[in-house]
């Protein structure tokens, strides 16, 4: 084992992990976005609404990321082309982007939804007697208190997330386990590489996971 | 100010919840309205601002039938500030943020304007010194209060009160009942439900005793409670009266 290898790899290890980091954020930012929307259209009253989003929730629930990944790969630079009426190449990253945040969306809005119907009655009741309309009270009641108690949950699904953003090697991203890997082929040295990557992974995988325990011990008093 | 007329409501389209109701409050009354747990009390208030529809009859408050689909029940919400027994205040925002939401985003009034107004009800209510606090931080009796000055601050025609001592521990009915009892003082055209015959005996103009979905007293409290015209009312004085430890 030689961790010189892996300290001269720096700069390339850096480069591939703020990829991660940023996908991780934008999708987790964008997926929450559309998970709120898809919670409220699933809870709404219109039964075509209701039922849409809860095709769209169980459809991605149930098939792989991976195949999501792939799928969109080559399904986005067509979609864009036909709406913006161009034919530009978007890239992997955008592709990807919107890939993670379509499918964790359906993910958060299972907990968003849940969410939502843990608010009690009366404070949705409060709400309306004084004069709020649906959109006022779900925006300056409801959800900012079930977003109150789903933060542990939300962090915890985008830590999975986070994990998963190395399944874009299927589309040759250089994510920071693409680039462990390929430094290590390069260097010979694969099993240390591989080892700094998993210690990398956990670190920060079980560091905010702690945090996360913590902050709902704040949460819930 | 409140009118109904043949009002009927079913839950469930089997279960007769209110059975006829015709019913005046004009400007300025303070009404009690009491009957046995069951009896369609508080849903007889509810339907006031609409929190529970009816099937049959009409309800309104001041020119405007509140129970017509044309009607914007919103704007009447704004006009009849109601007390929940459970205070139901919002735990993410403080005292005073409590206060000032509506009238911000439902009203637009101007933050500093609500505000102002916010701190000069909180006095009212003897809270104050309260205005930064959580709700979660309050005593029960505390978060009626600040839930009383929520209401006033959209200005209300009305005040509508449904059970708002029953949730709390006995040391702090007089508190809250002491906040009602000024508001009455202050001409404010209330409807309250409660068990608290104290307060319907000294504050009441007049006393409503529901059972079963059906008004059988409609009286003045000394009326009521001297010469109760029906048994069940009679029965259920003697229950509510009636020395506990005897």
């Amino acid at each position: 084992m030689d961790f010189t290898q892996v300290i001269q790899a720096f700069p390339s290890l850096g480069n591939g992990l703020l990829l991660t980091l940023e996908l991780t954020v934008l999708a987790v930012i964008g997926g929450v976005i559309i998970g709120t929307a898809l919670a409220l259209a699933r809870l709404s009253s219109i039964r075509v609404l209701s039922w849409l989003a809860g095709f769209y929730v169980n459809y991605f629930r149930s098939i792989p990321l991976l195949l999501v990944i792939t799928w969109f790969y080559f399904i986005v630079p067509f979609m864009v082309g036909w709406v913006t009426g161009t034919n530009q190449p978007i890239g992997a990253f955008t592709s990807c982007l919107i890939a993670f945040m379509m499918f964790e969306a359906a993910y958060f809005c299972e907990i968003v939804r849940a969410g939502i119907q843990s608010i009690s009655k009366g404070q949705v009741n409060a709400a309306y007697a004084l004069g709020m309309t649906y959109p006022q009270a779900m925006r300056l009641v409801v959800l900012p208190l079930a977003f109150r108690k789903m933060t542990p949950l939300l962090l915890q699904q985008s830590i999975i997330l986070f994990q998963d953003t190395s399944l874009v090697y299927a589309v040759g991203m250089m994510d920071f386990l693409n680039v462990a890997r390929s430094q290590g082929d390069i260097t010979g040295e694969l099993h240390t590489f591989l080892l700094f990557a998993g210690l990398v992974y956990f670190v920060i995988s079980f560091g905010a996971s702690t945090l996360v325990k913590r902050l709902q011990k704040r949460l819930t008093v | 100010m409140i009118r109904f007329s043949n009002v009927d409501k079913w839950y469930d389209r089997e279960h007769h919840v209110l059975k006829n109701i015709n019913l005046k409050v004009n400007v300025g009354e303070v009404v009690v309205v009491c009957g046995p747990s069951g009896s369609g009390k508080s849903t007889l208030i509810r339907t006031i601002n609409q929190l529970e529809p009816v099937e049959r009859g009409e309800i309104w408050v001041d020119e405007v039938q509140v129970n017509n689909p044309r009607t914007n029940i919103n704007r009447i919400r704004e006009e009849v500030g109601f007390v929940f027994q459970h205070f139901n205040l919002y735990p993410h925002l403080s005292v005073l943020d409590n206060i000032t939401l509506a009238p911000i985003k439902v009203k637009k009034l101007a933050p500093a304007v609500a505000r102002e107004r916010a701190l000069e009800l909180l006095n009212r209510v003897g809270l104050a010194h309260k205005r930064d606090a959580y709700p979660a931080n309050l005593s029960g009796g505390q978060q009626q209060r600040v839930a009383i000055a929520r209401g006033l601050a959209m200005q209300p025609k009305v005040m509508l009160f449904d059970e708002p001592t029953s949730a709390l521990d006995p040391e702090m009915i007089g508190e809250v009942l002491q906040v009602m009892q000024d508001l009455a003082k202050s001409g404010m055209t209330m409807m309250v439900v409660t068990h608290e015959m104290g307060f319907a005996r000294e504050v009441a103009d007049r006393v409503i005793f529901l059972d079963h979905g059906e008004i059988l007293e409609d009286t003045q409290p000394e009326w009521f409670f001297t010469r109760p015209q029906h048994e069940r009312s009679r029965q259920f004085l003697r229950q509510v009266l009636a020395p506990m430890h005897g």
